[in-house]
């Protein structure tokens, strides 16, 4: 199971890269405020595709 | 197609049509655009306004998305904005090109407020990007320097009719507390590390052995002492300074016993990686960490849930006269806007920084500076919040916001503390020291024991023992019980200064009435005056002078004056305790006692009256004893012993007597020194004594008295010299309010109670060896938070017990 | 084709903040999103055209009509290919190009790298209809892509990568959707996972050899396979399924606080699984039960975002009764729930002995293609073409009858899937009561299900009719509306109004400039280069095999065991018998660990649908396997096994025996030096000791054929441990 040896590390190397993008995202205030983002995804442009607009209850803060 | 949802075009009927933008009735109806109603000209220009530029589909996010609006702004609203020196407090950062300013919008409540905020760019070019903060309700705005000014930018939200809230005083609240997002990180960082060491080690579970793997058990044995170094030099930092700086003082706090634990965990695994090949305990130690994080993070949540309505004080009872055209009106602090025009008299506290406007004032900053000598201020000076009027009323403008958090540090001032004999504070300092080594002790001896009995379990144990005892229910328990109680209290108009009062009132013995403002009201009772006739000038003079003066008896007079002008009041001068004397239209008027007087033959009365040294007549007040004083003395008098004191003649002996029980000692025509020394005289004879008074004149004996209890009607005095502040409404349920304050302290005990035997009973199962650290680093903060919301939750429900038992034996 | 006239300014080239106009006008690239759309329907079509042929030839072997290049054994990677990377690839890319766009307000960073992405990827995709026919093969499952395409990949792949990160490098918006996390996740994994399993010495055009050998090569093999189903056909489609339901539903998501913790959760330990494929095989048992472990685990996160979807649909349920658009979604969401819960269940040991090489696998794997990646494509098309065409969907009816369709399809293909698998399980388990095998033939379990195999074509087919339906649908739509090539937007650039001191704050600056872009890739073509020294070097030194007797192929076997892996025998038989009662009865000896040292690639296989050959050697005769071969239900009636005729016709080639055993060579197996000049003398030796064997048995066979080569190689598989004693007894005394 030699292999492992080669394995394992480069696993971790790609699970790393992904804590130090955790550690960015964090500090960059990509979390600081977490309900505008899930609205903000759903606002179109004004003069996009006349679909019908989000009838959204106001989401708790 | 029919999956479209219906377009909002269609106007909504309705008896009487709702406006389009705010959805409130519209009753004239006279505001029209484009066949839509409106209720008002406001709504109907933001209406404009966004149908203008392309933003109609506001409209189509929500039934009612808009918020009502006054429509523009009075033009002259926001310009001290652009004041250099406001200007640099508001933005966050300005240069020649480029400003960004964060507004706090109360106003923002849906979908439709956060498009239309973020989409500010169509209606003023000048404004680049606007992000909402739905969370905190605010909006960051960058808008070009040189083509928009930051007033300009305050007023377009406006017209939108999201007025942003200029509190200028807690402006530089910094962004989401830095250590949130700091214990974010270290929590990644732990149950990243936790969960990769979890896989290695589940393969030495299930039988990863030298024949089956030959170099990888050392392999993962090294690779989990490397992932774990991130964890224990960043994830643990806080618990490893905490421990360093706590060993420092040479104080023993409790961090010191979890790093202790830490380290001896640290070394052992490191030592069976280096040396013996296995891979040593780095799953748990970093699960340890991952868990002890994880339990901060559920305390702070839940502690700041509790802590969230702390700030009772924010609704403080002062209210101000404020004077709008000629009548004058009662208003509450909060509602104080800048540029209000506030009458203050004798004795009442200047709410805010302000500049005088007219009238002599004399301002005594006794407790904000320390030194009583008040000093003299002109028209148009500059005047300090704290400053107490002395002398007649004058009238001031304000020119700050008002910050509550300001006024009420000045209550909490040290000159005015009272260091309760056997308060919760000194008995937790007492016991966390001696905690800390005891534990110490017993986790020593648990490691030796084992080391000799079976060594695999010497660390571990040892560990448990230091991991799973939490001092902090002590330490916690009684600032959150008494901090519940006092909030419950509040919302019924009984304002503690702090914890340490409530355990007082807990501890009371003796209750000390005062008659004057107390028991008896002075709105209550009607006045008749016996004496010649006044002619309507007098009148009018007499009702000059006495509004200079907030004393109940001036008060009472004024109403029964009614007069409507007033004149100017030169050399006003009032003596607390004696009367008032000034000089009104050329006249001399003097407003007092009989003996301050020294009238020969005094008629009947409380106040008499003197006009260019003769003798007019006499105002007697009918003595309003307040409702309900009756049951409330005979249901204290089962478990207090009652005195009464007063300042007035002994003409009322025998009303109170029949009020108060036998045998409660009743005493009339006391000077404030007088009352002094009778409190002076219960404590000697080890009684706490609460003295229950209306603050104003008999400041002495409230400050001297265990707890001192002022009794405030609407209040505009304001007297640091008590401990509690009692709303006149509240004064018929004093009896629960002392049952409350026991049952608050009760419970505190128990939960000392229940965290001792919680530390007893797991730091024996831990020393035996049973409980694996990751498990005692769940279960310590778990016992912390529930010992304190059990704290709280029992003091809501013993409040809410006794008001329903008030409900069920109301008369 | 990409002519831009946006103005895809490239702030990469100018520093910020250079007194920019406060709000910037741009257009989003709707062509590319098209043109992917567009592929995505006609490969979908495609693989599924190939996968119902595969179908229909198990239950009717003659509907190969002989032609080798439609036989099941080539055509299987075909259709695994086109449905993976074609139709799930291609509904992929459509996905990201448009709402990265939208979620980041900015233009794809490069449209040339949008172009060359769309246009490589689709060339790989012909080339692969090409090749796997042709039967150029590795025999990896999912990888089975030679090593020529294998380098299109990669380049194509990194070229998306980089066009992914600049444009999120670029965006106007300061917050990263979670939907751009699992893109970013997808693009960084699925490179890494293709290098490393691409890792293969080239012997010739269009063959090469696995650096890696048996047990390695089965892990590394499966480390990818588990992940490239996870990062491939999971996390993209999690990352749309968080954009296009919100937005099809009208309605913010569930929890966006959950969908942060579940993309975390997911991403730190997902890289972990794959040992789950080899269980009970000849994988150390830790490592299994580490599969085991981890597979279980992976419950949480997956349903952490199924619940997210679903419940995002509160209070919208009535719409989902007439949309399509929303049915699909909801369809997908569940599907995806039930694979996610069968997979852990069927990676538990005790259910896997059962579960493994037989149908239940392929049901597994069908709830999740069909399911969650077939439907999710299909609503997202519905969604995505009436706003390309700034129109109305042609006909919700028809989108509806689709829907149902579809549902009815996969009933009809998981449901028999799920009864065969079982069945077969169990009878290859079965044993009467004095202790023998109750059915030792092999063929009476497939008589058994062939019904089943019916049921399957059918479902399979019917979901076809569904998609022609659909594509008819959208060509309609598309021709009633105006297609919008350039969608105009408005933004404010976060970063002009990002003040100067803020940059200190994270120094986020340094990371855009142009050198830092360039050292990356640097560091990226060093890690590539560094593990194609590291790895043989490494992998090598293990061939010592653990069994003395093992040694390595001869010339003759060699080739026949290139046209077994030609053939894609490995698609229906296993060589890997299980350490069970009722496999070491019915196959032999069970395969250990050692025997497979000289397998470049290994050929362990994942589905019996024949019996496993990994004891055959020696077990028929020589003409046996002649006519078999020739003509399966000639020497066994009622097998379904297709026939080999141009076998037995076509010359075997050995011009590139020397090449291949080169390259053998330099992936770890010990040939003599100079083998290569008398390899061509022993193999005419070999071959025509066989064809003596073949004349005693009444065929007139030249040696000079393909046929001989299998034979020599089916009758060698498995006997190296057989003649284990009279080597031991050698081994001994020196």
């Amino acid at each position: 199971m030699i292999i492992l040896l080669f394995l394992i590390p480069l696993s971790i190397a790609l699970a790393v890269v992904f804590l130090a993008a955790f550690i960015w995202a964090v500090r960059s205030g990509q979390y600081e405020d977490t309900s505008p983002p899930a609205l903000r995804a759903l606002l179109e442009e004004p003069n996009a595709a006349k679909a019908p607009r989000p009838i959204v209850q106001p989401p708790q803060p | 197609m029919e999956w479209d949802a219906p377009s909002v075009d269609t106007p909504r009927a309705g008896a009487e049509a709702a406006c389009f933008h705010c959805g409130e009735p519209c009753r004239d109806g006279s505001h029209e655009a484009a066949g839509r109603a409106f209720c008002c000209a406001g709504c109907r220009t933001v209406f404009e306004l966004l149908t203008e530029n392309g933003l109609a589909d506001f409209y189509e996010f929500g039934e009612v998305a808009g918020v009502k609006s006054q429509g523009a702004p009075p033009p002259g609203q926001f310009h001290f904005l652009d004041e250099p020196a406001v200007r640099r407090r508001v933005t966050q950062y300005t240069d020649d090109r480029l400003t960004r300013v964060q507004f706090r919008i109360p106003a923002i409540h849906c979908m439709a407020c956060v498009w239309l905020l973020e989409n500010l760019f169509r209606l003023q070019p000048g404004i680049g990007s606007s992000r909402v903060n739905f969370a905190r309700k605010e909006v960051s705005i960058g808008f070009a320097t040189a083509e928009v000014r930051l007033s300009e930018v305050a007023a377009l939200l406006t017209s939108l009719g999201y007025e942003p809230d200029l509190n200028l005083a807690d402006l530089d609240q910094a962004g989401p507390a830095p250590g949130a997002r700091r214990l974010w990180l270290q929590m990644g960082v732990a149950g990243f590390a936790f969960g990769n060491i979890m896989l290695f080690s589940v393969s030495s579970y299930f039988g990863l052995d030298h024949f089956s793997g030959p170099h990888l058990k050392k392999l993962f044995g090294w690779i989990s002492l490397l992932l774990s170094l991130p964890v224990i030099a960043y994830s643990a930092a806080d618990y490893w300074r905490a421990a360093w700086v706590s060993l420092r003082q040479r104080r023993l706090t409790l961090d010191v016993p979890i790093a202790l634990g830490m380290a001896a965990f640290l070394l052992r695994s490191a030592h069976a990686v280096i040396f013996e090949g296995a891979d040593g305990y780095f799953d748990s130690l970093t699960g340890l960490i991952f868990f002890l994080l994880c339990g901060k993070w559920f305390q702070q949540k839940t502690f700041d849930r509790l802590v969230f309505d702390r700030d009772y004080k924010s609704f403080f009872p002062l209210s101000v006269t404020r004077r709008t055209g000629i009548n004058e009106e009662r208003a509450a602090l909060s509602q104080l806007r800048i540029g209000d025009r506030i009458v203050l008299r004798h004795g009442e506290l200047i709410p805010a920084d302000a500049t005088l406007a007219d009238g002599a004032a004399l301002i005594d900053y006794s407790f904000v500076t320390g030194e009583s000598a008040p000093v003299e201020k002109q028209p148009g000076d500059y005047l300090y919040a704290g400053g107490r009027q002395v002398g007649g009323a004058m009238e001031i403008l304000i020119v700050k916001q008002v910050s509550q958090s300001y006024l009420t540090s000045l209550w909490n001032q040290d000159a005015f503390r009272k260091r309760p004999r056997h308060s919760f504070a000194t008995l937790t300092d007492r016991y966390s020291r001696r905690f800390t080594a005891s534990i110490l002790s017993i986790a020593s001896g648990a490691a030796i024991y084992w080391a000799w009995r079976d060594p695999a379990l010497a660390v571990p144990a040892f560990t448990a023992v230091l991991i799973v005892a939490c001092p902090c229910a002590l330490a916690l328990a009684a600032p959150f019980g008494l901090g519940a109680a006092q909030r419950l209290l509040a919302r019924r108009g009984v304002f503690l200064k702090d914890a340490s009062a409530l355990e007082t009132l807990a501890a009371a013995g003796t209750i000390v009435f005062d008659k004057t403002g107390t028991l008896s009201a002075a709105g209550l009772g009607e006045v008749i005056f016996a004496g010649e006739p006044l002619t309507p000038d007098e009148r009018s003079g007499l009702f000059a002078l006495a509004g200079q003066s907030a004393h109940p008896i001036a008060l009472a007079v004024r109403r029964f004056l009614k007069s409507s002008h007033s004149h100017g009041v030169s050399q006003f001068h009032e003596i607390p305790g004696s009367g008032i004397e000034g000089r009104v239209a050329g006249h001399w008027l003097r407003l007092g006692s009989a003996s301050w007087l020294n009238l020969a033959a005094p008629r009947p009365g409380n106040a008499h009256l003197m006009i260019d040294g003769h003798y007019r007549g006499a105002f007697a007040l009918a003595c309003g004893v307040r409702p309900e004083i009756q049951p409330l003395l005979q249901r204290l008098a089962r478990t207090h012993e009652l005195a009464l004191l007063s300042g007035d003649n002994e003409n009322e002996r025998e009303r109170f007597a029949q009020l108060f029980p036998r045998g409660s000692e009743m005493r009339f025509n006391q000077s404030p020194l007088d009352k002094l020394h009778f409190i002076k005289e219960r404590q000697a004879a080890g009684r706490t004594v609460i003295m229950v008074g209306d603050g104003l004149n008999d400041a002495g004996a409230l400050k001297q008295s265990d707890a001192g209890v002022a009794v405030m009607e609407h209040i505009n005095g304001f007297s640091p010299a008590s401990d509690v502040i009692l709303a006149a409404s509240a004064l018929p349920r004093l009896d629960e309010t002392l049952r409350l304050a026991r049952a608050a302290v009760r419970i505190v005990r128990v939960s000392f109670f229940i965290s001792a035997a919680y530390n007893v009973v797991g730091v024996a199962i831990a020393a035996r060896g049973l409980l694996a650290p990751v498990i005692c680093a769940i279960l310590m903060p778990l016992s912390s938070a529930s010992v304190v919301a059990f704290a709280c939750a029992a003091t809501s429900l013993a409040a809410w017990r006794i008001a329903f038992g008030r409900e069920r034996t109301a008369p | 084709m990409n002519a831009s006239a946006s103005t895809s300014e490239n702030p990469l080239s100018q520093p910020a903040g250079r007194g920019e106009k406060a709000v910037e006008t741009f257009y989003y690239d709707n062509r590319i999103v098209r043109a992917f759309a567009i592929a995505t329907v006609i490969w979908g079509i495609v693989g599924m055209s190939v996968g119902l042929l595969a179908a229909v030839e198990l239950f009717f072997p003659a509907a190969n009509l002989n032609f080798q290049y439609i036989t099941f054994g080539r055509i299987r990677p075909l259709h695994t290919n086109a449905v993976i990377f074609a139709f799930v690839g291609n509904g992929m890319f459509m996905g990201i190009y448009f709402s990265l766009q939208r979620l980041c307000k900015a233009r794809m960073f490069s449209d040339f790298l949008s172009w060359f992405n769309f246009w490589g990827w689709n060339a790989i995709i012909v080339a692969a209809a090409i090749t796997l026919p042709l039967g150029f093969t590795s025999s990896k499952e999912y990888a089975e892509l030679e090593w020529p395409i294998d380098i299109a990949i990669a380049v194509v792949w990194i070229g998306f990568t980089i066009n992914l990160l600049a444009t999120i490098l670029k965006r106007r918006e300061k917050h990263l959707y979670v939907a751009i996390w699992f893109y970013i996740a997808t693009a960084l994994t699925v490179a890494v996972l293709h290098v490393v399993n691409s890792m293969e010495i080239p012997a010739g055009p269009w063959k090469s050899y696995s650096v890696y050998a048996g047990v390695q090569d089965a892990l590394v093999q499966w480390w990818y396979g588990h992940n490239a189903v996870a990062f491939f056909l999971t996390t993209p489609y999690l990352g749309m399924m968080y954009y296009f339901l919100p937005k099809a539903a009208n309605r913010p998501v569930f929890s966006y606080r959950l969908s942060i913790i579940h993309f975390w959760a997911l991403i730190f330990i997902y890289i972990w699984a794959g040992p789950h494929h080899l269980l009970y095989t000849a994988l150390p048992d830790w490592a299994q039960s580490l599969g085991m472990a981890f597979s279980i685990m992976l419950v949480a996160p997956s349903w952490g975002g199924m619940l997210n979807g679903l419940l995002t649909l509160r209070g919208a349920w009535d719409k989902v009764r007439q949309d399509p658009v929303l049915k699909f979604m909801v369809g997908a969401v569940t599907a995806y729930g039930m694979a996610t819960l069968e997979g852990p269940a069927l990676a538990i040991k005790t259910v896997n002995s059962l579960s493994h090489y037989t149908d239940w696998t392929i049901a597994h794997v069908h709830t999740g293609a069909l399911g969650w990646n077939g439907l999710l494509t299909f609503s997202v098309l519905y969604w995505l073409f009436p706003r390309l065409y700034d129109t109305k969907l042609w006909s919700v009816k028809l989108a509806n009858y689709h829907f149902w369709i579809a549902l009815l399809g996969m009933m009809f293909y998981v449901a028999p899937m799920y009864v065969s698998g079982i069945t077969a399980g169990m009878m290859w388990k079965q044993f009467t009561a004095d202790g023998f095998l109750q059915y030792p033939n092999f063929l009476q379990t497939v008589q058994q299900i062939i019904p089943f195999y019916r049921l399957r074509a059918i479902g399979g087919s019917l979901y076809i009719v569904g998609t022609f339906l659909m594509a008819y649908n959208l060509w309609r739509t598309a021709r009633a509306g105006k297609f919008i090539p350039e969608e105009k937007a408005q933004a404010a650039s976060y970063r002009t109004q990002l003040a100067a001191h803020e940059d200190r704050a994270f120094s986020h600056r340094w990371l855009e400039s142009k050198p830092v872009l360039f050292t990356a890739l640097s560091l990226v073509a060093v890690l590539i280069g560094g593990m194609i020294e590291i790895i043989p070097m490494i992998v090598v030194k293990e061939n010592v095999p653990t069994i003395p007797s093992v040694k390595p192929y001869s010339a003759l076997e060699l080739l026949g065991r290139d046209i077994y892996i030609r053939e894609g025998c490995v698609g229906c038989h296993s060589q890997m018998i299980r350490p069970f009662r009722s496999e070491t009865e019915r196959y032999g000896e069970y395969s250990k660990a050692g025997e497979f040292v000289y397998d470049h690639p290994f050929l362990w296989g994942s589905k019996r649908t024949g019996p496993d050959l990994h004891r055959i050697g020696g077990k028929y005769p020589d003409a046996w396997h002649y006519n078999h071969l020739d003509d399966p239900r000639a020497t066994s009636p009622g097998s379904i096994m297709p026939r080999y005729p141009w076998l037995l016709t076509q010359e075997l080639d050995t011009a590139p025996l020397a090449a291949r055993i080169k390259a053998l060579r330099t992936v770890g197996v010990p040939y003599p030096d100079g083998y290569e000049t008398n390899a061509l003398a022993e193999l005419n030796q070999q071959a025509a000791k066989i064809v003596g064997n073949l004349k005693n048995g009444q065929i007139k066979a030249a040696p000079d054929r393909e046929i001989i080569a299998v034979i020599a190689y089916l009758q060698r598989l498995g006997t190296d441990i057989k003649a284990a004693p009279p080597a031991a007894k050698v081994a001994v005394n020196n």
